[in-house]
């Protein structure tokens, strides 16, 4: 099923922050929405999530429920452990006890297995973004929705989560949508990216990316050489 | 410096406090020169020690604590529903509003007098702190329930948490750190009202009818031997319950 917005628009009083904005997210891959600060790419992230409705334009294939939403903060309870945390989505689909064990899997999953009984407060931010990752992906969602997932990490941890993420995505299928300021990571994370304009924001151009992902790296030449071209995009 | 550290100046300086208080007192009763007017420190220690060796002393204590405490319980129970339901929607919390503003804005001798009307002695105390604690409890649960991370609220609607869920494990931990100042401004106001209803309603076991019983007698020192045993009565509380809101700090940590 393809997923795709048509003349989103949204204001904040008289501040309009989406400006018609018309994009297509198509089923299965990485969608990268590239685009300055503030731009509206979290109103948008939220207006797929199904959190906010005030908007006008068309939404398809999104909707409160259908998304797992992988947030810019970890957005984790303090109080509770890692396990539970994960667990505490997945109760109304199963029983305490399945919720439970599909948590503990979730976690194994992103290399947690010994931190299931740790809360938050006593996990690194690499760590916290782990579960936060195990809790979207372990959530029984049509899309993945991720705003600025990996910004607040050094540079060491980002690419570790990040491909701790494409290595469960590419696993797992499902389609996503990730925003983000950041170039490179788009290049990093994105089959496809899609730039946006300032306020209000609108689509600029869609690349479809076929760089192999070891020319993806922060490093590489090809990646360099690509992120010209996005930059004369958002720029232009 | 240490937290330790820290920890022993507070409790010297605590202690110096006191220590200031008891001389102001003490002077103040050489000053007066009349034990029925301003009785000193050391007579009132006295007499609380003989007061405390009467036969009717353990129950008086026995009836005025086991009555603070229903009072507490029952100023908890409703509290904490009427404050958590106050916290989850904003028509209760606009219907809860102006209850909230008449019970706190009634002086509480005119609720201790109706009460004596209404009741027999022994349920007057209670009955009247109830009604001057449950308030306090609620609203500040209500402030706690509404004081969960709306992020967090945002977090649970997007995957489609259950409301009930959110409540018992969004919104009630939440209100934790405030439940625990709940508990102990409605305790702290139960002792005081419930050893005021005692006074007026005199019951035949309570400290409050002890602290009367001296007054008429004109044993001054006495009504202030019977207002350290409340006071007492209070200060235990309020240790108890600066040990568990340490723990409950804790916990949502």
């Amino acid at each position: 099923m393809g997923y795709e917005v048509r003349g989103l628009a949204k204001s904040f009083g008289e501040l309009r922050v989406l400006g018609g904005l018309d994009l297509e997210f198509p089923a299965g891959r990485v969608t990268v929405v590239l685009g300055p600060s503030g731009c509206g790419k979290t109103s948008l992230l939220n207006i797929l999530a199904g959190l906010d409705a005030d908007y006008s334009g068309e939404v398809r294939g999104f909707g409160p429920g259908k998304a797992s939403y992988v947030f810019q903060e970890d957005r984790l309870m303090p109080w509770m452990s890692a396990m539970d945390n994960v667990a505490l989505v997945l109760r109304r689909f199963m029983g305490k006890e399945r919720a439970m064990a599909a948590a503990e899997e979730a976690l194994e999953a992103v290399g947690l297995q010994g931190s299931r009984g740790s809360k938050p407060g006593a996990m690194s931010g690499g760590m916290r973004r782990r579960v936060a990752l195990a809790r979207a992906f372990a959530y029984p969602s049509e899309v993945l929705l991720l705003d600025e997932p990996f910004s607040s990490l050094d540079l060491r941890t980002r690419i570790s989560v990040m491909d701790l993420f494409l290595d469960l995505r590419e696993r797992d299928g499902r389609s996503a949508v990730v925003v983000t300021h950041d170039v490179r990571e788009a290049i990093y994370l994105g089959s496809r990216i899609a730039t946006l304009s300032d306020k209000p924001a609108k689509a600029r151009d869609v690349f479809d990316l076929t760089l192999a992902k070891a020319d993806r790296g922060f490093t590489s030449r090809a990646a360099a050489s690509f992120e010209a071209r996005l930059y004369e995009s958002i720029l232009s | 410096m240490t937290p330790g550290t820290r920890t022993s100046r507070a409790k010297a300086d605590a202690f110096l406090a006191v220590a200031v208080l008891a001389a102001v007192w003490k002077l103040g009763s050489i000053a007066v020169g009349a034990d029925i007017i301003l009785p000193a420190p050391e007579r009132v220690l006295s007499t609380l020690a003989r007061v405390a060796s009467d036969d009717g002393f353990v129950a008086a204590l026995s009836a005025t604590a086991l009555r603070g405490l229903a009072s507490f319980g029952v100023s908890m129970a409703l509290g904490v529903s009427l404050g958590f339901a106050a916290g989850v929607s904003d028509r209760f919390r606009a219907m809860l509003a102006p209850v909230l503003t008449v019970t706190r804005a009634t002086p509480v001798l005119a609720i201790i007098l109706l009460a004596m009307i209404w009741f027999p002695s022994g349920i007057v105390p209670v009955f009247s702190a109830v009604v001057m604690a449950f308030p306090v409890a609620a609203s500040d649960v209500a402030a706690g329930v509404r004081s969960a991370d709306p992020r967090l609220l945002d977090m649970a609607r997007s995957f489609g948490v259950p409301a009930r869920d959110v409540a018992a494990r969004i919104r009630l931990p939440s209100a934790a750190p405030h439940l625990a100042s709940a508990a102990r401004n409605a305790i702290g106001l139960s002792w005081k009202v419930v050893v005021a209803g005692e006074v007026l309603s005199q019951p035949a076991y309570a400290v409050g009818t002890g602290m009367q019983n001296a007054r008429v007698m004109l044993e001054t020192a006495e009504v202030f031997a019977w207002a350290a045993v409340g006071i007492l009565l209070c200060a235990a509380s309020d240790a108890l319950f600066d040990l568990l809101s340490r723990r409950l700090s804790w916990a949502t940590k």
